[in-house]
């Protein structure tokens, strides 16, 4: 047993190597990265389209951050007929001593077939300008380019709306409550508005006005008004108070009409207003031309009618 | 109340006039049960010369109304069935040739009456009608080289069916405008109904209308209704009607502004003026008020006002139009 070699480390020795790979491990990880760079891939997207629908290719390159990259050939595509409609290119800083540019291109295609991707040539630059290194790229993905119906079609189509992420519904819910109470409060002020001006309308006694504005006729006969005049002007009054005491259209409506509808309600003294109204008709329609005494009496029973209609009113 | 003079003796006349009106209605309810509104109107017609569109489905009496009125007014009655093949000189008369003495002699047709049913007008083509509606504008007839004047009084009573529209032709609006007014003939009541079928359904009706009635006395109401007093309010109200019609916003119908295609023309105002003084006199007055305007106001205006397509979309007839222009105008 003695005589058989052992190359197995001695055990007193094996943390002190554990702690020596563990140390060696990130150099060597770095300078096997280093090693792997320039590290390039392109994706194009999606591989099947519509004649004038759009590709995007995309062209990861990750180099030394000691150099700057470039793309060639994407303007002799051979996906043609082809338009670059927008090119973008982005750099970041991927790591120690690396740097990661994308180049971004969206491609509107028109040729109706399968239609390989671009030669494309990353190009390496060192910091004074000279080309390090030229890497030839070729994918083996290919855009199948499907037809529309009419095989002519070469306008280029509107690219397709970018699909928005729904909005969710708890943040449009104050919205919708804000509204809802915007609108309740209008309600709310229409509603008090209307029934405050219901009210104060309700308020006015439309007798004392009918009264008011008889006797500022009647004194407006004994100076002077003549008489045909005033039975017009009591017609008008007159209809005016059974629109407002009874709730009827008087002032659209004839003789009759009202008589017909005064009837229906039941009105007190229905003879003293009905011959009134006649008798203002006869004065304005058939050229009657009544005596001052007879007008002053049609005014009198007028203001009696209309005293007795709000005593009967105050009574309901 | 001291009334104005002149208008006190209108008022004794017209209501002696008017006599002869209470005898014949009294004839006319021995055949005709209900249907008191058309009767009316037929008065109204004869009375200012005018001429009656008569609507409404087929056996309402309307024939009957007519003969019986006819007969009980002592006037030549002529019904004439207008039918798609009919010439104007069925309907006016022609030009026969005589091989005795070899000469042409006018031959007149029946169009020569007091009181002309046409039934079904919109059945016939229109050279028909206009020829019919020639004689009711002119009062005369040409046969030939020679011009008749029709008898006086000459009313016709023209009959449509709003319910068949095949093989018709719709009356043009010009020809329908000479129409003074469109009168409506709707179903009678229950208790007409029930009389209408007690009196009738006899195998023999014999009941009998005799005339009461000489030309004469329509003459004489007519020089009356001409001399029957407009005041000037009542002339505004009548043309606020019209124009409400033409122009409902600035009579506060902004609604309506949309639903009438075209409003009423001045023919009616004219016949809404002539038609009130004919109810005014009908109600033995003197002087038109705003019920005699209120009275007539949707006979006249009924087929001169044109609703538009919103108004046929809502279902809206011409007469809802003129009930909301009366709701809306104000009286004087």
């Amino acid at each position: 047993m003695s005589g058989r070699s052992d190359n197995r480390p001695k055990p007193r020795l094996r943390p002190l190597l554990f702690l020596l790979a563990l140390l060696a491990g990130p150099c060597c990880a770095v300078s096997v990265r280093a090693e792997s760079l320039p590290a390039i891939s392109v994706s194009i997207s999606p591989d099947t389209v519509l004649v004038g629908d759009r590709v995007r290719c995309s062209v990861r390159v990750e180099h030394r951050d000691s150099e700057s990259a470039s793309v060639e050939g994407i303007d002799s595509l051979a996906l043609k007929p082809s338009v670059i409609m927008a090119a973008r290119t982005t750099g970041s800083v991927s790591g120690r001593g690396t740097r990661r540019d994308v180049f971004e291109y969206e491609i509107a295609v028109f040729a109706r077939e399968r239609l390989a991707c671009p030669p494309l040539t990353v190009v390496l630059r060192s910091s004074d300008g000279a080309i390090t290194n030229r890497f030839p790229l070729r994918t083996p993905k290919a855009v199948i380019v499907k037809a529309l119906t009419d095989s002519s079609m070469h306008e280029l189509r509107p690219p397709k709306p970018p699909v928005r992420p729904e909005m969710p519904l708890f943040l449009l819910l104050p919205f919708f409550f804000t509204v809802f109470g915007i609108a309740l409060a209008i309600l709310l002020l229409l509603f008090f508005l209307k029934r405050s001006v219901r009210r104060s309308a309700e308020r006015i006694d439309h007798g004392q006005v009918a009264l008011r504005k008889l006797r500022k006729l009647s004194s407006r006969l004994s100076g002077g008004m003549p008489p045909p005049d005033c039975y017009e002007e009591l017609s008008n009054i007159l209809r005016s108070f059974l629109e407002n005491r009874y709730r009827i259209r008087a002032l659209e409506a004839v003789t009759q009409e009202i008589e017909r509808d005064l009837e229906k309600i039941g009105a007190a003294d229905l003879d003293t207003v009905m011959t009134l109204l006649r008798q203002a008709d006869l004065v304005k329609f058939a050229d009657s031309r009544p005596e001052l005494d007879e007008s002053r009496q049609s005014l009198l029973k007028a203001e009696e009618f209309i005293r007795a209609a709000r005593t009967e009113e105050t009574e309901k | 109340m001291q009334h104005a003079t002149e208008l006190e003796e209108l008022g004794v006349k017209i209501r002696e006039a008017s006599r002869f009106i209470e005898k014949s209605q009294e004839q006319l309810s021995r055949k005709i049960i209900g249907q008191q509104e058309v009767m009316q109107r037929i008065f109204i017609a004869l009375l200012v010369n005018g001429h009656i569109l008569l609507e409404g489905v087929p056996g309402l009496a309307k024939t009957l109304i007519i003969r019986t009125f006819a007969t009980a007014m002592n006037l030549k009655f002529q019904r004439i069935q207008f039918t798609p093949d009919m010439l104007p000189a069925d309907l006016i008369g022609t030009m026969i040739y005589n091989p005795k003495d070899m000469e042409f002699y006018p031959r007149k047709g029946p169009v020569f009456a007091n009181i002309i049913l046409a039934d079904e007008i919109n059945r016939s083509p229109a050279k028909v009608q206009s020829a019919l509606l020639e004689a009711m504008q002119e009062h005369q007839v040409t046969i030939g080289s020679q011009t008749f004047p029709l008898q006086e009084p000459f009313l016709v009573l023209a009959t449509q069916n709003p319910i068949e529209h095949e093989g018709t032709y719709i009356l043009p609006e010009a020809q329908v405008d000479r129409f003074m007014m469109k009168v409506l003939v709707d179903y009678p009541s229950y208790e007409d109904e029930l009389e209408i079928m007690l009196r009738s359904a006899t195998t023999a009706p014999d009941i009998q209308v005799s005339p009461v009635v000489q030309p004469d006395e329509i003459f004489r109401a007519r020089t009356l209704i001409d001399r029957i007093y407009v005041d000037q309010r009542v002339q505004r109200y009548i043309v606020d009607l019209v124009f409400a019609s033409r122009k409902p916003a600035q009579f506060g119908i902004a609604a309506l502004e949309s639903m009438i295609e075209f409003g009423a023309s001045p023919r009616a105002s004219i016949f809404m003026l002539l038609a009130s003084k004919a109810h005014a006199f009908l109600q033995q007055r003197a002087y038109i008020t705003p019920e005699d305007v209120k009275a007539v106001a949707y006979d006249t205006l009924r087929h001169r006002i044109r609703p538009g397509y919103e108004a046929e979309a809502d279902n809206v007839q011409s007469d809802d139009i003129i009930r909301q222009i009366l709701q809306h105008v104000q009286v004087p």
